[in-house]
């Protein structure tokens, strides 16, 4: 009962706002002697940006926090009559947002192909539902978007463009006392800043790589279940999910409620794989589950040597390359046939998650005959590079034995002319 | 017959003076003959009769050394494109009941006319231009690429 009049409550909040934001934006006038008062004053929001998407929009003040714009007294244009709203409640800011940003017909006049559910969405998220039950710390549209310096998404200095979204949920999530009564603890973003991902997007403004939004969600951000981490991490990482689903491991996975990926690779801090995660030692996830002897084990220990063995031919390939190309020899069919092997060993350690020895053994053995020949490849460039050199050294004695001999005639010529 | 001094100086000229000779025509000789590799260093390349690629289908050509990939879409529509995936640098493939371009090491996708429409890679295939002179297809490199 409780619960229903609280969200009949905010139903009429969310309608009242809608009804008196719609009249001012009808209303909307370049005169705005809000700005002229507070810019007067001093008393401008501390988040104020000129280039505010609002703003740019010809949308003023009033066009939010309601009232009339074009009153020279206070009194008047900030009264109830005029449709004041004033600072809305954390509580009442998704309405407040939602006023315009849920109106389908109002919002394509300026994006045509903007999504208008981000309340609807939001109040499906943890935060939107903790915000309904009475939580007032909880994140709601300023919390990410700011209040008065809002820029598009695509804008690099954005709260939520891709390269500053880890530091905008770091905000909260990073703070303890803001945390304090949850279970999350406070270190996603230091964690995610030293993973894979964070190195990518924050160190090499690799925009490919997930941000937290990729993953949670945006306005409906919640944590990922354990039955949507694989589609998730799938939604880049194709090959791995279609591999790992077909696999025995991804089928025991569905029945006994393994965290699928996140299960070996972990979440936010998720390190750059290496083949030492398959290798029977202590660095192995493998034996976190398996044990010497088991099937598991063999399975781990197989697919490891394989793709050491593939990977140990490849570099000596690349070694030989490196030498011919310091020798100056053709090195093009080399790098062709190298490019393919390349590919192959990518190929090879995605297969790994099908988790079975024979697929991998057999990618390895096609990896390896395509180092082989890379090989055989360099070793006919380094022997005519050789050839060369024994060719120059050769040609260096002839003229070397014609300058002697050539001085010595000389000398018989002139003992010749003496003589006479 | 007694081989003396004057042989000697002889002899070691005459070899001198062949081997001397030698060390010139060899490199002169090998100059004159074509080398058996392609030139690395190619801005425009012929790369077979029109009827040789059949109508949905692709080939992959060495540009130098970069490989491209050619595809004729339909009759009249050929599309020439960096065959390396600019997400690690595998060769991509074309799948001829998608009409995309695919890349099997991550499943990176890309349309015809090369934009990552799809997967991990960040940006799209270099678009090369093709053209048909005397019924040959020429791939070109276009001048931003060079």
């Amino acid at each position: 009962m409780k619960r229903t009049r609280i969200i009949k409550q905010y139903l009429l909040i969310f309608a009242g706002i809608t009804l008196l934001g719609t009249a001012n934006l009808l209303a909307e006038s370049k005169v705005n002697t809000c700005l002229d008062c507070h810019v007067e004053n001093d008393i401008m929001p501390g988040d104020f940006l000129e280039e505010d998407v609002h703003q740019h929009s010809e949308i003023s003040c009033a066009g939010c926090h309601g009232g009339d714009p074009e009153a020279e007294d206070m009194d008047e244009s900030m009264s109830a009559d005029a449709g004041y709203i004033g600072i809305p409640s954390r509580q009442e800011m998704p309405a407040f947002c939602g006023k315009c940003h849920s109106k389908i017909e109002y919002m394509r006049v300026f994006q045509p192909r903007i999504p208008t559910d981000q309340v609807d969405q939001y109040y499906t998220s943890t935060h939107g539902k903790k915000l309904l039950s009475g939580d007032k710390k909880v994140a709601m549209c300023s919390s990410c978007h700011t209040s008065h310096g809002i820029l598009p998404a695509k804008d690099t200095r954005s709260s939520v463009h891709p390269f500053n979204i880890p530091q905008t949920c770091n905000q909260c999530h990073g703070d303890a006392d803001l945390m304090a009564s949850t279970s999350h603890g406070t270190s996603q973003y230091e964690d995610y800043a030293g993973s894979v991902h964070g190195k990518a997007l924050i160190e090499r403004s690799d925009t490919g790589s997930p941000a937290c939004n990729d993953c949670h969600g945006n306005h409906g951000a919640a944590p990922p279940g354990a039955e949507s981490i694989s589609h998730i991490c799938g939604s880049c990482h194709l090959n791995n999910m279609e591999f790992f689903k077909t696999s025995v491991m991804g089928q025991l996975s569905e029945s006994a409620d393994y965290h699928s990926c996140e299960q070996c690779h972990g979440n936010h801090s998720i390190s750059e794989p290496s083949d030492e995660l398959l290798n029977v030692n202590e660095s192995s996830l493998c034996l976190e589950c398996h044990s010497d002897g088991d099937e598991g084990y063999v399975a781990a220990e197989a697919m490891y040597t394989q793709i050491r063995q593939t990977d140990s031919l490849y570099q000596a390939a690349i070694i030989r390359l490196k030498d011919i190309q310091i020798k100056g020899m053709n090195d093009v069919d080399i790098q062709y046939v190298l490019k393919d092997a390349k590919q192959n060993l990518i190929q090879l350690r995605t297969m790994v998650h099908t988790f079975d020895p024979v697929q991998v053994k057999e990618k390895a053995a096609e990896g390896k005959e395509l180092s082989a020949e890379a090989i055989s490849l360099a070793g006919l460039e380094i022997s005519e590079f050789n050839q060369r050199r024994m060719g120059f050294g050769i040609s260096t004695l002839a003229f070397v034995l014609l300058a002697f001999a050539v001085f010595l005639k000389i000398r018989q010529i002139d003992s010749n002319k003496k003589s006479d | 017959m007694k081989y003396g001094r004057r042989e000697f100086i002889n002899t070691l000229l005459g070899a001198g003076g062949i081997g001397g000779l030698a060390s010139i025509l060899y490199p002169v000789f090998q100059f004159l003959v074509p080398p058996e590799v392609t030139e690395p260093q190619v801005s425009s390349l012929k790369v077979g009769a029109v009827g040789d690629f059949p109508v949905n289908s692709s080939k992959i050509v060495r540009f130098g050394r970069v490989p491209v990939i050619l595809i004729r879409s339909d009759r009249d529509t050929f599309k020439a494109l960096a065959a390396t995936c600019t997400h690690l640098d595998c060769i991509v493939q074309y799948n001829q009941a998608r009409k995309q371009i695919i890349c099997a090491c991550h499943n990176g996708v890309y349309d015809l006319s090369g934009k990552n429409i799809s997967g991990p890679p960040p940006k799209p295939l270099a678009v090369y231009s093709v053209s048909i002179v005397d019924d040959q297809v020429m791939i070109t490199q276009e001048k931003d690429l060079a």
